[in-house]
């Protein structure tokens, strides 16, 4: 029994693990052009799945919710840059923290008054009854689509940073911002499109998880502390990476939820954050920054 | 003598210690005013990370959180009366403070910031958890103990906490106007040079940020003990923005500026209960944004994001104010809003502008210089043995033997061996990308070599590590000006003067550093004269012009007392004049018997100055010896020049004109 429940752990937890690489996969994006993320990622998660839910709730077919909020996430993506980043960035200064938080708290209370403080369930066409895959473990196909629905999303962004003129020029951004401008390319527009991919991805990461979570504007906190974790352990600097810390993160919340108790949830993933600060603070697969003079 | 400002801070105080004689018998009154007087110990804790050391702290309402549990559970739990519950919030707030600080504040930016929300959530998460020592959710109630055997009325606990406001106050202006203050300004202006004066920035850091939570811990007692009630969700992310809300609103780097903070947080909850005014208030807002756009509408012809902001965020407040259903439900929304219209619009803050107005209104008179010390006194000529210059002559200085280093697959530098002898100046030179920069880089413990080591006078010179480096005798100027653009040309050798400094920090806040801080500026004043900066004193160091900047980081790099000086190009953009003032500087310095590596491009200068030459190409040292012979070098005139077969003088003398003018 001990054994299948720490199985059946393994299989949710694991499941939770791709949605918290996505979310950090969005903020390696966004760090990689322009060196800063958005500490508002868990409420742009919020509402692009609110209003996503919205759109389902008034009738419209489950095919056509997914791309919506996509569309909206992206476009929520580049509000925050335009409103909360790239004033910042112009001054050389580390404002975008504060400004990315101020409008996450403006969005939540937003959130708050406009869909209420319940936690909804989030509607899906895909089953929710359990698969037996062996010794009594069970797995949901609304589980095996997040795994699958983050994968293909992952294996889209590399096609389009690696085989499109437009994803070349903002890994160039990436690479090096000056002589990326002096060939040509615009800087700006590169961190804008990151930021747009980034809420997309986001936005893509909470249509996945609310048939599991449900929705509600706690779901912002809880995402966006353990998808930093998953950022931060995995590097920022670093593409890869986030997929194997999430899926190990999420197991090791679900049983530490399990064994210790549900209120102890969070601690894995801050204990690792601060292990990981502490001891690799350029990440797991991060590189050294060399200082230059 | 009383200065107008401490007259002012005087009234102040008064001003707020006759409050209670007053509205004594109104609870309601005096629950807001020790509020007041809590929240600005606490703004003034978290200004030291925010304000002074330039970096996003969301971890400080944890700090309060830490500090109110250990005065509460220290009084519930153990009977302890006020002031050792009081000691100890404060003691959990310093060094929970400095156990978050030693591995958080080796991260910059983001990272920083993520690591204090972690720990923020951490702690609440723990006082959450851990039912059997906190209650859990549940809370925890307290009684105020008493201050040495008095019970405490309300308006004596006030006026308790208003005592500790005054000490910190006190405390923290002792603390900024010393070398801690002006050390916090040059290491947000170049974090680099800092260290290489030997000022740990790390160190610096760390301890400025203990010493912050530590205010944020005894404020947190305070706290516990004003409200007698005690529950982990006071304290989470939503207390963390209202403090940030205070400190930017407020004004950051301001004493005045927390006070005024802690009153604006105190009225806001008041404001957001009375339509009316908030309406009065957003619109006011709004017309002051539209007139400050107006403004600059005259000086650019476009609308600036910076204009159009503020407008937009208090128009939002107008629509608000007139039309939400209920204020209080949407009071996220309105701190965000305040929060950024001023982030925007008013980056410095009320105090600021305030600031700023009066600055004009009254010329706060500048302190005069003192008389320069002599400048035995501050740089002891060294060691004086045999005649300079000679081959084999003088003691070995600085040894480095076999240093290697490589970035990635390029060898920077390999296997460099080089010698400097006692009052020697040493050229380094080479072409570009030869590696003399990286040299220096490896010498002065920017970079760790990959094999190798250097010996300073004998020792073993600590390797990467560039404060380490600077305290064992090595001071540096760069290629590129690392100026603290912000301070005056005085302020900036005062930072290098290591030797002057030597009062324990909670000396310097008791106000003992006056004396070290006289003889200091007699020291720097010494040292700018050395370099012909003397009557530029008090001009910032951005404002000075180029040449002037340069002759600046060597004075800098001479307050360090180095034993040995690197100048890295100084001559670099120089105009003629300049090296001609520079070449004056070199004779000083070689007057002191000091023993320098020179890094330069400009073979006259180098002929000119350097005893011996050593010249590297590909990271190897293809030639060491006088200038003379250096010139002449087949080898040498091979690296510079490609491989011209060629010997003798008209060859050589080609490299010098190409070399010289490749440098301008």
């Amino acid at each position: 029994m001990e054994l299948i429940n720490n199985g059946q752990m393994l299989v949710s937890g694991a499941a939770m693990g791709f949605v918290y690489a996505l979310v950090a996969y969005g903020f390696q994006m966004t760090y990689a052009t322009s060196k800063s993320i958005n500490f508002g990622q868990g409420e742009l998660v919020m509402v692009s799945t609110f209003i996503s839910l919205t759109a389902a709730e008034s009738g419209l077919p489950y095919a056509l919710v997914v791309p919506l909020g996509l569309l909206v996430g992206a476009g929520l993506g580049l509000f925050v840059e335009r409103v909360a980043v790239r004033f910042a960035l112009a001054q050389k200064s580390e404002g975008w923290i504060l400004m990315t938080i101020i409008l996450g708290l403006f969005a939540i209370s937003a959130a708050e008054n406009i869909w209420g403080k319940d936690e909804r369930p989030f509607p899906t066409p895909i089953g929710r009854a359990s698969l037996d895959i062996g010794g009594g473990i069970g797995v949901t196909p609304v589980e095996l689509s997040v795994a699958l629905g983050v994968i293909l999303v992952m294996v889209l962004i590399e096609v389009f940073r690696r085989w499109t003129l437009l994803g070349k020029a903002v890994d160039a951004v990436s690479a090096d911002r000056d002589a990326a401008e002096l060939m040509g390319i615009s800087a700006t527009t590169a961190i804008a499109i990151s930021y747009a991919l980034s809420g997309a991805v986001a936005a893509f990461a909470g249509i996945l998880v609310a048939p599991i979570t449900s929705v509600g504007p706690s779901m912002a906190a809880t995402l966006i502390l353990k998808a930093f974790s998953v950022a931060v352990v995995a590097g920022l600097q670093s593409g890869g990476g986030v997929a194997v810390v999430g899926i190990g993160l999420g197991i090791l919340e679900s049983l530490a939820s399990f064994h210790i108790g549900s209120g102890w949830r969070e601690t894995p993933g801050l204990i690792l954050l601060i292990l990981a600060l502490a001891l690799r603070p350029n990440g797991i697969f991060g590189k050294a920054i060399i200082r230059k003079v | 003598m009383i200065t107008k400002r401490q007259a002012t801070e005087a009234t102040a105080l008064l001003l707020m210690a006759v409050v209670p004689l007053v509205f004594g018998g109104n609870a309601y009154i005096m629950g807001l005013i020790t509020l007041v007087v809590i929240y600005a110990i606490t703004l003034i804790g978290l200004d030291v990370t925010v304000g002074y050391l330039g970096q996003v702290n969301l971890g400080h309402a944890a700090f309060m959180a830490l500090g109110a549990y250990a005065a509460g559970l220290a009084t519930t739990k153990l009977g302890w009366s006020m002031a050792p519950s009081l000691l100890a919030a404060m003691l959990v707030g310093l060094v929970t403070g400095a156990l978050l600080a030693l591995p958080a504040l080796r991260l910059e930016g983001p990272q920083f910031a993520l690591a204090t929300l972690s720990f923020a959530s951490l702690v609440v998460i723990l006082l959450n958890e851990l039912e059997g020592l906190t209650n859990g959710a549940q809370g925890l109630s307290l009684v105020r103990p008493a201050l040495f055997g008095i019970k405490l009325s309300p308006a004596g606990f006030y006026w308790m906490c208003l005592a500790l406001l005054s000490l910190i106050w006190m405390g923290m202006r002792n603390l900024l106007s010393s070398h801690w203050g002006r050390s916090f300004e040059a290491l947000r202006d170049s974090p680099i040079a800092t260290d290489a004066v030997g000022v740990s920035v790390y160190g610096r850091k760390v301890t400025a940020f203990a010493l912050g939570s530590s205010l944020g811990g005894l404020a947190g007692g305070l706290y516990g003990f004003d409200f007698q009630y005690l529950q982990p969700d006071s304290f989470r992310y939503d207390l963390m923005v209202i403090l940030l809300l205070g400190v930017v609103l407020g004004g950051r780097k301001s004493l005045w500026g927390a006070l005024l903070g802690a009153v604006l947080i105190v009225m806001l909850p008041n404001l957001l209960s009375a339509r009316p005014v908030f309406a009065t208030i957003a619109i006011l807002g709004f017309v002051a944004s539209l007139l400050a756009a107006w403004h600059r509408r005259r000086i650019s012809s476009t609308i600036s994001f910076q204009a159009a902001a503020p407008i937009a965020a208090t128009g939002l407040m107008v629509l608000g104010g007139l039309f939400a259903q209920s204020l209080e439900d949407w009071r996220k929304a309105v701190f965000a809003l305040i929060l950024f219209a001023v982030v925007v619009g008013l980056p410095e803050g009320v105090m600021g502008c305030v600031e700023r107005a009066l600055a004009g209104l009254f010329r706060v008179g500048r302190r005069p210089l003192p008389l320069p010390c002599s400048l035995d006194e501050v740089l002891p000529a060294q060691e004086p043995d045999q005649e300079p210059g000679l081959e084999n002559n003088g003691a070995v200085r600085l040894e480095v033997v076999g240093l290697s280093c490589r970035f990635g697959g390029l060898v920077a530098l390999d296997r460099f061996n080089m010698k400097v002898r006692a009052g020697e100046v040493h050229g380094l030179i080479g072409p570009n990308g030869s590696g003399k920069s990286t040299a220096i880089n490896v010498i002065s413990g920017l970079y760790p070599p990959a094999t190798g080591y250097v010996r300073l006078d004998g020792r073993l010179l600590p390797s990467g590590n560039l404060v380490r480096a600077a305290r064992a005798g090595i001071g540096r100027t760069f290629q590129n000006l690392q100026l603290f653009f912000g301070l005056s040309a005085l302020e900036n050798v005062m930072v290098a003067l290591r030797h002057v400094y030597c009062l324990p920090l909670p000396l310097i806040m008791l106000g003992f550093g006056v004396r070290e801080e006289e003889t200091a500026r007699s020291e720097a004043l010494s040292l700018l004269n050395l370099v012909g900066l003397g009557d530029h004193a008090e001009i910032k160091a951005q404002d000075l012009p180029y040449g002037a900047q340069r002759f600046l980081e060597i004075a800098r790099a001479l307050a360090c007392r180095p034993r040995l000086l690197i100048l890295d190009e100084p001559a670099a953009g120089l105009s003629l004049p300049d090296i001609k003032t520079l070449l004056g500087i070199m004779d000083r310095i070689r007057e002191r018997r000091i023993p320098v590596i020179l890094i330069e491009h400009h073979m006259d200068v180098v002929a000119q100055l350097c005893d011996r030459v050593t010249v590297l190409d590909g990271g190897k040292v293809i030639a060491t010896g006088t200038p003379g012979e250096i010139q002449t070098d087949p080898e040498v005139i091979r690296a510079y020049l490609g491989s011209i077969a060629c010997t003798g003088g008209a060859c050589t003398g080609v490299a010098n004109n190409k070399t010289s003018s490749a440098a301008c």
